[in-house]
This record gives C-alpha cells, structure tokens and sequence, in this order.
C-alpha cells in the first residue's frame, strides 16, 4: 500500500514539478532531440507510474484475500466481502482504490485510444485524398502537388506516406529551397515524427488539466520541427533552410488560429537556423536534460526496489 | 481489414470517374484503361470495391454488375484537401506537420523584421 502511494505521489511530483523544469531546459532548442527525449521520458514515467501504482494496489488486494475460497465464491462476493472489511482495512481500502484507478484508466485509455484512431484515420484519408488530387513530380515519387495559391507545405502519414506541397509554395521557393523544404519534410517521416506527435496529442486530448501532457504535446511539436530544421540544415545549409521557411511565411501563409495566437516558434526557428552557435552549442540545460531523461526512466524502477529492500529489511528487524 | 494504401490505379480510376461524368461500371473503365496500358478486368474491379470500401465512390446495381458513381466532385474533394491543410477544418484530426505552421501576428511581424535585418547586410 506505501510503495504504491509512493508511486503515485512520484507520478504526481514529476506531472506537477516536470513541465516548468523541462520548458525552460528546452526553451532554446540546441538539441532538440535531447528535449524531445526529455519530454516523452516524464510523459512515459508518469503513465509508467500509474500503470505500477495500479498493479501494485492489485496485488495487494490479490495477497489479502485467500485464493481458493475466491474461486469457489467467485469475484465479485469476494470483493463484496472484502468491502466490508473481512479481510482488513488494506483489503477494504484497496478494492476501493482499485475499483477507483480501473474506472479511470478505463475511461482515459478508451480517450486516448479513440484520439490516436481518429488521427490514424484522418491522417490517411488526407494522404489519400492528397495522392489522388495532387499531380504527381516525376522526379520526386514521394510528393505530391497541388494546384493551390497558399504556400503550403507538409508531410501526412499514410499508407504510403505523403509530401504535400502547393503550386503557390513551388513558385515562392527557388530549387535549392525547395529539396531544403522537402529533406525538412523527409526528415518527418524518416524520424516517425508524426507518432510522436499524434501520441502526445492524445494525451494531451485524454488529460487536458495536466500540463505535463498539454505543454508536453506543444514542446513535442516545437521539437520535432527544430529536429527536421537540423536534418535540412546540415545537407542544405541553414540559410536556405531559413531563407525557405521565410518564403513561405509571407501574407499568404497559414492565417493565425482564430482562438488565440499560438506560437509555433518560426521566428524562433529562423533565428536558430542563421546562428549555427544557438543549434551546436553545449550547454548546463542540455546536461540537466541528459540527467532528468535517465532519472525519469530509471527513477521508478530504482525507488521500488529501494522500497522493497527497506521494507524487506523492516521486516527481517522485526 | 486488408485495405491498403491509396495506388497509382485507385487515383487513376477517380480521375476516369470524374471526367466521365461521375458514373461508371467497372466494365466501362476497363474499356478506357485497356487502351492505353495493359492491365486485367479483375484488377479494375478490386480497384474499383477499394474505392467502393473507402468511401469515395457508392454503387447500385445495374442487371449483373453494379454501375459506381463517386461520392463528391473533385472540386468539393479539392476544397475539403485544401480546408484540412490551411487548418480550417476542425472535423478532422489529420495530423499535417507543416514546413512553417500557424504564426501569430507579433510572429509575421517580427520575421519581417528579421528578413529586413538580413537583406541589409547583403545575402551570405
């Protein structure tokens, strides 16, 4: 019963105290792919930690109550039983916790799996709808055109997976701009960056109150556009890749989200792009990163053991 | 569930479809295709049941075949593709990571500014 409300005051601490530490340790974006792995590191060892703290309560009320006699009763006298305090109050307050935690890890997994299926669909519905509509470029299977005056240009999963980039975005971008845009694009998919994405964002959808999830799904976003600049950078260089995202971030661009301005960090992004130092530059906040993704990961493992030896040995001094 | 992804032919039957009034039977589309590249009745019509299944097309049956008829012109398709992508269409929840997302309107501002900054100094 400890050890599991251990874990779940662990949970609560990384959810609670993980988004301002991690924002601010990402915030400048000089290695992307060390926040990224940050953020989804806390994202999983919170998740981990309920998944735990619920097995763990499940376990305890499986010890409290004697095998055999459930079989004959069947579960739910059991746990009738076990509600009325027959086999303690660890029992009585676990069956309670448990029924609690199942009923809401039920509620969020159907939350959260409905988003990812909602966004698999769609996602490859648009790619359809995009190879049938587009023109296809001879030299560049993997993209599609189409014939739009918006500078638009994207990567959708599917099956297969689908670069969209509009007539008007072709005609603003020059040769070199445009494989810079596209290797950005590759990038994307090679990476899978889109799982990271729709995963993040399905938590974010199955827990809108927690930040972790919320401003996890943002940063996540932020990141991995960073981690495609990089990609595209280093075979094309910063300044197309800059001088790319500038043409197509002209007054035809996408028009600002009508609830609020979100910042999705283009200036940001350009500015990292015309100063190599700001991208290469090792830095206390990437070491802080490096540091938070193993304890993140390793941290509830390495506690529940901890517990169980010093309870293990609490027991032997008795 | 074998439904595979959207081929070369599925696109290439839509575009049959739409330019021949929106209604076809498989046996029609055949006819067309075999024209100009080599290709069976069956892999027509499994193309034509994917489209069937994927919802861009609808059928009745016409005496022993069926005639399809697609669902949307490719106008309303087009205009639906471009909602999606310029972020408008909130129905749907296709994950499109775009080359330079939304900007808020500090965000232009200040990249003007930025490109202003540069082109002052002169190119590279």
């Amino acid at each position: 019963m400890n050890l599991a409300a251990c874990v779940l005051l662990y949970g609560l601490v990384v959810a609670v105290l993980g988004p301002p530490l991690l924002a601010r340790a990402s915030r400048r974006g000089a290695t992307p792919r060390l926040g990224i792995a940050a953020w989804s590191a806390a994202a999983l060892s919170v998740v981990g930690s309920w998944v735990l703290a619920g097995g763990l309560v499940a376990a305890e009320v499986w010890r409290a109550r004697d095998f055999t006699e459930q079989l004959v009763r069947g579960c739910a006298a059991t746990v009738g039983v076990a509600l009325t305090g027959r086999y303690g109050a660890a029992a009585q307050t676990g069956v309670v916790l448990l029924a609690v935690l199942v009923l809401s890890a039920g509620v969020l997994g159907v939350r959260f799996g409905s988003s990812l299926l909602r966004a698999r669909r769609d996602s490859h519905r648009h790619s359809d709808a995009a190879r049938v509509l587009g023109r296809h470029e001879e030299t560049t299977a993997d993209v599609v055109v189409l014939d739009a005056p918006e500078r638009v240009a994207y990567c959708v999963a599917g099956r297969p997976a689908t670069i969209v980039v509009t007539r008007g975005a072709l005609a603003a971008l020059d040769d070199a701009q445009l494989e810079a845009v596209l290797a950005h694009e590759r990038a994307h998919l090679a990476g899978r960056h889109h799982l990271l994405v729709v995963i993040s964002r399905a938590l974010a959808v199955a827990m809108p109150r927690l930040r972790l999830f919320t401003t996890g799904a943002a940063e996540i976003a932020r990141l991995v556009e960073m981690c495609a600049d990089d990609a595209a950078a280093h075979r094309h260089g910063g300044q197309t890749v800059a001088g790319a995202l500038l043409a197509l971030a002209g007054a035809s661009a996408l028009p600002a989200p009508a609830l609020g301005a979100t910042a999705t960090g283009v200036v940001e992004r350009v500015e990292r792009l015309l100063d190599p130092a700001r991208r290469a530059r090792a830095t206390a906040s990437q070491l802080a990163m490096l540091v938070s993704v193993v304890l993140l990961l390793v941290g509830p493992a390495l506690g529940t053991i901890l517990l169980e030896l010093g309870a293990a040995m609490c027991d032997m001094a008795v | 569930m074998a439904v595979r992804g959207f081929g070369e032919l599925e696109a290439v039957v839509m575009a049959r479809l739409w330019a021949g009034g929106g209604t076809a039977t498989v046996r029609e589309v055949f006819e067309q295709l075999r024209v100009e590249r080599e290709i069976a009745y069956t892999t027509v019509q499994s193309t034509m049941d994917n489209l069937f299944r994927k919802g861009w097309v609808v059928r009745e049956r016409a005496g022993r075949a069926y005639r399809y008829q697609t669902t949307a012109s490719r106008a309303e398709y087009h205009a639906g593709l471009m909602r999606d992508a310029l972020g408008g269409g909130d129905d749907s929840a296709a994950v499109l990571t775009h080359f330079v997302g939304q900007m808020s309107e500090e965000e232009s501002v200040r990249l003007r500014e930025l490109l202003d900054g540069r082109t002052d100094r002169g190119p590279r």
